[in-house]
C-alpha cells in the first residue's frame, strides 16, 4: 500500500513536471501566486522532502488540495464516493450470481449443451471490454424499449441496474472459471466418490459437496477481480454518463490536477490490497486445509 | 375524467389570467431536472467564467438592471432607476427598498459595495467579473439606498455587464463567512430560487424563493411555479437524448440536430433553437508564426473552405453560417463578404505565395507546408476542425490536428505560440467583447495582429461616450478590417438546440441566450 | 487444436491480414469526406460514410490497422520489460531479486489499467503515450510470471552445469534460461497481447488517443456514441471487431498454452 503510494507519487512528479506554470498558463494564478503555491504545496523542495511530506500527510488522512477547486482531495473523492459505491456494490452482486451459476452449470455438466454454453459465455464476459458491453447493453435497453416502453427507466442516471449488469458480467468470467475448474477437479475427487457410496444422491446436496473445496480458489479470485473493478468503474461511469470516482479520474487526468489523481491512486491501492487480505482470510476460513498448510 | 376537466379548466383560467396582465393566485408544483452540458472547474459568478454556470444561477441572483428578452433594452433590476453623468464616467444607481437575501439580510448600498470589492479582490482571482467591470476607478454607497460607480474613463458595456449573473448582487455575509474557496457551495442571493446544494459534477438543486417580490418586468410570475429545479450534468454528447427520453431531464441544451430532429418527431418534445449572441463559432489565424503570418496564406486557406457545406454536415440546417466576427443577430455586426469556396483560385494563391507543389506535397524554399489546429473538445470544435484539416490536406498542406479538453490546455497551447489556427470565441451581447481579441495587447490577443488603426477604433467603439449609431459604425469597420486580413475562420453563429419535455411550459431564455428565466417555467400535469 | 481455437486463428488472420494491406485495401484518404454524412453502404463506399461523410470500410481497415499495431508494440515493451526484470531477479542473486519482487509487488497493488492511466496522466494524451502506459502498465504483471518461470527453469541440472563450466550470469540468462522459458512466455505474451489490446482501445476510448482525424478502433468506438441510435453501425463494427479480436487471442493464448490433444 506504500509502495503504491510512492509509485502514484513518483511516476506524476517524474513525469509531469511543474503543475503550477498551468495555473498561470491558465489565468488562475500571477506568477508570484504560482510561486506561492509552490512553495505552499512544496513543490520547490527538493523531491524527498516533498515525499517525505506527501507521506506524513497520508498517515493524517490528508491528501492535499486539488490544483483547480483548492478544496480538499478527500472531501472532492468523498462527494463522489456513493455513487461509484452503488455501481461495484451491484456489480459484485452481479458477478457472484453469474459467476457462479455459470461456473456451475458448466463445471457440474460439461459434456451437455447447457454446460458448453455456460462455458462460451463466461470465455465471452473475460473478452468482450466493458465499453463495448456497455454499448450493447444501451442498445439493447433502447430497442427493448420500442416494445415496451417503460423499459427506457433502466437507462436512467439514478438506476444502477445496467451499469452494474454490465461491470459484473465483465468481472464474472474469472470467477466462473475458477468454479468451473474446482467442480471439475472435485467430481472425480475421493470424497466425491465416498460420498456417492454412501448412498448420497447425486443433486444438490452432492453439487455442495464439491463445490466447498472450490470455493476459497474463486473468493481469492474474485479478489483479484476487484482490480479489474476498479479499472472498470472508470470505463463503466463514462459509457453511462454516471457521476463518480472513475470519471472524476479521467477528468482530473484530463485537466492535470495531479493531487486528485494521486489520491484516487492511493484509494485505488488501499482498497485493492485490503480486499486481497480480506479474501485471503475468508479462504481459509473457507477451507481449514489452506491455514493447516501454510 | 372530471378531474382532468377540472383541471383543463384551471389552466384555462391561468392562460386567461396570464393574458389579462393581472396576477393570477399562483401555486408551484412540481421537481424540474435541467441538463448541463459542461461540468465547470467552479461556480461562483462572480470569480468563474462559465456560462454554463448562469443556467442555474441567473436564477439566484438579480442584478441591478435587466435586459429585455427581445430588445435587449436595459429594464430596472435591484436598481429602481439609475443616471449617467455627461462624461460618461459616474453612474448612480437607486436601490430597490425592502430587497432580502435568501439568509434574511437586508439588501443596500453597501451589498453593491461589497460585491464589487468581492470580485475586484486581486485575491479572489476573477476570471471574468472583474474585466467586465471594465475602467472602473471606485464604488461608492452615497446612502443606504444610493450609489454610485465611478469610471476612469467612459465605458458603455456598463449597463450590460451589471445585467449579467456574474454581477449578480450575493449576501455579503455568506461571502464574508465564507470566503472565495467555499462560498460557490453556499451561494446567496435575492433572486427567485434559492441554492440548496452543489455536488460537483453530480447535481446542483435549486429551491423557489415564496419571498421573492421584487422581481423585474421581464418576468411574467411574481413568484417561481415550480418547488425544486435539480440541474445534472450530461458532459457527455452521447448521453443528452437518452437522458430525455428516460426522464432523467426534463430539459437539456446543446443537442445534436439529428437527435434534436429525432426527439422533435416523436412528438413528445419540443425543440428550442435559441441563438446565442456575441461571437461566432470560430478559428483564429496566428499571424505570429509562419507559414500564416502571410496573409495571402491565410487567404488562401479560407478559401479552401467549404463553410457552409462543413456546417451543413456538422449543425445540419438549423445553424447560420457566420460572416464575420459578430453572430448577425448582434447589433453593430455587418454582413461581410467572404470569399467564396474556390479550390483553384487557394492553389492559385499559394502557388504565386511561393508556395508549390510537387509530389503532392506543397513546400516553399525546400519546406514543406506544415499546420498545427487547436480545437477545444467542446462544440463539435473536432468535427469542423476535422473538416478543416481533409480541405487543407487536399491543398498538399501537411496538417496536424490537438483537440484540447479543457480551456485551460487550451490557454496552455496558446501560451506556447505553437498553433496556426486555435479555435476560441466568447458570448455577450455587447461588441466590446471584440476588444480583447482583436486589440493589439488584448488578453485574448491569440491571432498576434497589431495594428494601431484597429486599436483606435475598438477604443473608440468602446470606451468614448459616443452613440449607438456611430458605435455600430465602427464595429462595422472592425469587422471589415477582421475579414480583410483574414484573421479569422467564421464558422457559424451558435444557435443552443435546447430540447424539451412537453410538459415544461413557458420556457423562455434572457437576452444573452444561454440563461433560462425559471421563474416562468411550469410543469403540465 | 479445437473447433474455438480455429475460429480464432482464421478471425486473428483476417485481422491481420486486412491491417496489413489496409493501404491497399482503402480506397480513399482516411480524413477525406467523399460522400454525405451517414450515407448508406454502396458500391464506391462498401460500409456507407460515416458522421463527416467518410469512407467507414476505409477508416475500419486503417484502424484496425492502427490499434493492432499500438498494442503490439505496447505488448513488446511490456514483454522486453518483464522478461528483463525476470531474468535480472533469477540470475542477479538473492539480494538484487528481493529487490526486483519488492519493485514488482508495490506496483501490482495498482491495477495495470489505473497504472497505465496513472502514467498518461503524467506523459499527457495521444497514441505514443498511450502505448508507452500500456506498456509499462502491464510489465510489472508480466515480469512476476516471467521470474518465476526463469526460477523453475533455473533449478535444471544443466544450468548448474553451465555455471559450474564458468558461464557468466548473463551468457545463461540467454542461452540457457530463456529458450527454456519458451513454452510457458509464449502464451503468456499472447494473452499480454489480448490485454495491452483491452488497454490501448480502452484509454483511446476515454478520449486519451490524440488526432480524432487518424482512425482507431478505440477512438471510434467513442466518438460513433453521439449517433448511437441513429447510426448504431459506427459504434458496433469497430466495437465487435475490439471484442473478437480480444476473444480469439485468448483462445489462442489458450490453444498453446495446452498444445496436448484436445480433451473431446
Amino acid at each position: 500500500m506504500w509502495a503504491a503510494a510512492t509509485i502514484a507519487f513518483f511516476a506524476l512528479r517524474l513525469a509531469g513536471g511543474d503543475p503550477t506554470q498551468s495555473l498561470v498558463a491558465q489565468g488562475l494564478a500571477s506568477a508570484e501566486q504560482a510561486a506561492a503555491l509552490r512553495a505552499e504545496l512544496g513543490l520547490d523542495a527538493p523531491l524527498l522532502d516533498q515525499y517525505a511530506r506527501f507521506l506524513v500527510g497520508l498517515i493524517q488522512g490528508n491528501l492535499g488540495e486539488s490544483l483547480y477547486t483548492r478544496r480538499p482531495v478527500v472531501t472532492t473523492i468523498a462527494e463522489q464516493l456513493p455513487s461509484t459505491l452503488a455501481l461495484a456494490a451491484g456489480a459484485i452482486v452481479v458477478s457472484l450470481l453469474i459467476g457462479t451459476s455459470l461456473g456451475i452449470v458448466a463445471g457440474w455438466r460439461p459434456e451437455t449443451l447447457l454446460g458448453r454454453a455456460a462455458d462460451a459465455i463466461s470465455a465471452m464476459s473475460t473478452g468482450i471490454p466493458v465499453a463495448v458491453a456497455g454499448i450493447l447493453a444501451l442498445l439493447a435497453a433502447a430497442a427493448a424499449a420500442r416494445v415496451v416502453p417503460s423499459v427506457l427507466f433502466l437507462t436512467r442516471a439514478g438506476n444502477v441496474a445496467l451499469p452494474a449488469v454490465t461491470l459484473g458480467f465483465a468481472t464474472s468470467g474469472a470467477l466462473a472459471r475458477a468454479v468451473q475448474a474446482g467442480l471439475a477437479d472435485s467430481r472425480s475427487a475421493p470424497f466425491i466418490v465416498a460420498a456417492r457410496a454412501r448412498g448420497i444422491p447425486p443433486g444438490w446436496r452432492l453439487l455442495w459437496h464439491a463445490l466447498r473445496p472450490a470455493l476459497p480458489v474463486a473468493v481469492s479470485l474474485a479478489a483479484l477481480q476487484a482490480a479489474f473493478l476498479l479499472s472498470g468503474t472508470v470505463v463503466t461511469e463514462t459509457v453511462f454518463s454516471r457521476p463518480g470516482l472513475g470519471r472524476l479520474l479521467v477528468s482530473s487526468i484530463l485537466q492535470g490536477d495531479f493531487p486528485v489523481v494521486q489520491g484516487l491512486v492511493v484509494l485505488a491501492a488501499i482498497l485493492y490490497t485490503t480486499t486481497q487480505a480480506i479474501a485471503d482470510g475468508l479462504a481459509v476460513i473457507l477451507d481449514p486445509r489452506l491455514g493447516e498448510t501454510s | 375524467m372530471r378531474r382532468r376537466v377540472f383541471l383543463l379548466g384551471i389552466s384555462a383560467a391561468l392562460v386567461a389570467a396570464l393574458a389579462g396582465g393581472c396576477a393570477p393566485a399562483e401555486t408551484a408544483r412540481g421537481t424540474l431536472t435541467y441538463g448541463l452540458t459542461l461540468s465547470p472547474t467552479g461556480i461562483d459568478p462572480h470569480l468563474n467564467a462559465s456560462a454554463e454556470l448562469g443556467i442555474p444561477l441567473s436564477s439566484v441572483y438579480d442584478t441591478l438592471v435587466f435586459q429585455d428578452p427581445e430588445t435587449g433594452e436595459f429594464l430596472p433590476g435591484l436598481a429602481s432607476s439609475w443616471s449617467v453623468s455627461d462624461d460618461g464616467l459616474d453612474y448612480t444607481f437607486n436601490l430597490r427598498p425592502g430587497v432580502r437575501f435568501h439568509d434574511g439580510s437586508a439588501f443596500d448600498a453597501g451589498a453593491v459595495v461589497a460585491n464589487i470589492d468581492y470580485v475586484m479582490s486581486p485575491d479572489n482571482h476573477s476570471q471574468k467579473a472583474v474585466f467586465m467591470l471594465g475602467p472602473l476607478e471606485s464604488v461608492e454607497a452615497v446612502d443606504d439606498r444610493t450609489v454610485v460607480i465611478h469610471l476612469n474613463e467612459p465605458f458603455p458595456p456598463l449597463l450590460d455587464s451589471l445585467s449579467q449573473v456574474y454581477l449578480g448582487m450575493a449576501s455579503p455575509e455568506a461571502l464574508e463567512t465564507w470566503g472565495p474557496a467555499e462560498y460557490q457551495f453556499h451561494q446567496v442571493g435575492t433572486g427567485p430560487f434559492r441554492f440548496v446544494e452543489y455536488v460537483p459534477n453530480d447535481h446542483l438543486t435549486l429551491e423557489r424563493n415564496p419571498e421573492y417580490a421584487w422581481g423585474p418586468e421581464i418576468y411574467r410570475n411574481k413568484t417561481a411555479r415550480v418547488e425544486r429545479v435539480i440541474f445534472r450534468f450530461y458532459v457527455d454528447v452521447a448521453a443528452r437524448s437518452l437522458a430525455l427520453e428516460n426522464g432523467d431531464a426534463d430539459v437539456l441544451g446543446e443537442i445534436p440536430i439529428h437527435e434534436s430532429r429525432r426527439l422533435e418527431t416523436s412528438g413528445e418534445f419540443v425543440v428550442y433553437p435559441v441563438p446565442i449572441p456575441g461571437q461566432p463559432m470560430q478559428f483564429l489565424f496566428n499571424t505570429l508564426k509562419a507559414p500564416t503570418d502571410d496573409l495571402s496564406v491565410r487567404l488562401a486557406l479560407l478559401t479552401a473552405l467549404d463553410r457552409a457545406g462543413i456546417v451543413d454536415t456538422v449543425f445540419g440546417s438549423t445553424s447560420p453560417v457566420a460572416n464575420g466576427p459578430l453572430s448577425a443577430s448582434n447589433w453593430g455586426s455587418s454582413a461581410e463578404r467572404l470569399p467564396d469556396h474556390d479550390p483553384r483560385r487557394a492553389d492559385r494563391l499559394l502557388t504565386e505565395a511561393g508556395w508549390t507543389v510537387s509530389g503532392g506535397v506543397r513546400a516553399k524554399d525546400g519546406e514543406p507546408l506544415r499546420l498545427t489546429i487547436v480545437a477545444p473538445i467542446w462544440g463539435n470544435n473536432p468535427e469542423v476542425a476535422q473538416l478543416m484539416q481533409a480541405a487543407w490536406e487536399i491543398l498538399g498542406a501537411q496538417v496536424e490536428l490537438r483537440v484540447v479538453p479543457s480551456f485551460g490546455e487550451l490557454k496552455e497551447s496558446q501560451e506556447s505560440g505553437e498553433y496556426h489556427v486555435i479555435g476560441i470565441n466568447f458570448f455577450g451581447t455587447d461588441p466590446d467583447l471584440l476588444r480583447p481579441m482583436f486589440a493589439s495587447d488584448g488578453i485574448y490577443n491569440w491571432t498576434g495582429y497589431q495594428d494601431p488603426l484597429l486599436d483606435d477604433l475598438l477604443v473608440r467603439g468602446g470606451s468614448s461616450s459616443t452613440s449607438q449609431a456611430e458605435r455600430e459604425a465602427i464595429y462595422g469597420q472592425v469587422s471589415q478590417i477582421v475579414i480583410n486580413q483574414v484573421l479569422i475562420v467564421p464558422v457559424r453563429d451558435y444557435v443552443n438546440l435546447v430540447v424539451a419535455n412537453r410538459r415544461v411550459q413557458g420556457l423562455r431564455f434572457a437576452y444573452a441566450g444561454w440563461f433560462p428565466l425559471l421563474i416562468d417555467l411550469q410543469l403540465a400535469s | 487444436m479445437n473447433l474455438r481455437a480455429r475460429f480464432a486463428l482464421l478471425w486473428v488472420a483476417v485481422v491481420v491480414g486486412l491491417s496489413l494491406l489496409a493501404p491497399i485495401l482503402s480506397r480513399y484518404p482516411p480524413g477525406q469526406p467523399v460522400g454525405a454524412p451517414l450515407a448508406s453502404p454502396s458500391s464506391a463506399m462498401l460500409l456507407g460514410a460515416d458522421e463527416l461523410g467518410r469512407d467507414l470500410w476505409t477508416r475500419l481497415v486503417l484502424g484496425g490497422r492502427s490499434s493492432l499495431s499500438a498494442s503490439a508494440l505496447a505488448a513488446v515493451i511490456t514483454v522486453i520489460l518483464g522478461i528483463a526484470a525476470g531474468l535480472v531477479a533469477a540470475v542477479g542473486g538473492r539480494q538484487i531479486d528481493v529487490v526486483v519482487v519488492f519493485l514488482v509487488n508495490a506496483a501490482l497493488a495498482i491495477p495495470g489499467l489505473l497504472l497505465a492511466l496513472l502514467l498518461v496522466a503524467g506523459i499527457g494524451p495521444g497514441l505514443p503515450a498511450v502505448i508507452l502506459a500500456v506498456g509499462f502498465g502491464g510489465a510489472p504483471g508480466f515480469a512476476r510470471l516471467a521470474r518465476q518461470a526463469f526460477l523453475q527453469g533455473q533449478t535444471a541440472t544443466y544450468i548448474s552445469a553451465a555455471f559450474a563450466l564458468g558461464a557468466g550470469k548473463l551468457q545463461v540468462a540467454l542461452a540457457h534460461l530463456l529458450p527454456n522459458a519458451r513454452a510457458q512466455l509464449l502464451p503468456l505474451a499472447g494473452t499480454y497481447f489480448a490485454w495491452s489490446f483491452l488497454g490501448t482501445t480502452t484509454l483511446t476510448f476515454l478520449g486519451l488517443g490524440g488526432d480524432p482525424a487518424n482512425p482507431e478502433w478505440g477512438s471510434m468506438l467513442n466518438v460513433g456514441r453521439s449517433h448511437l441510435f441513429d447510426a448504431p453501425h459506427l459504434v458496433l463494427l469497430p466495437g465487435l471487431a475490439i471484442a473478437l479480436t480480444i476473444l480469439a487471442v485468448h483462445s489462442l493464448a489458450g490453444a498453446l498454452a495446452q498444445p496436448g490433444p484436445p480433451t473431446h
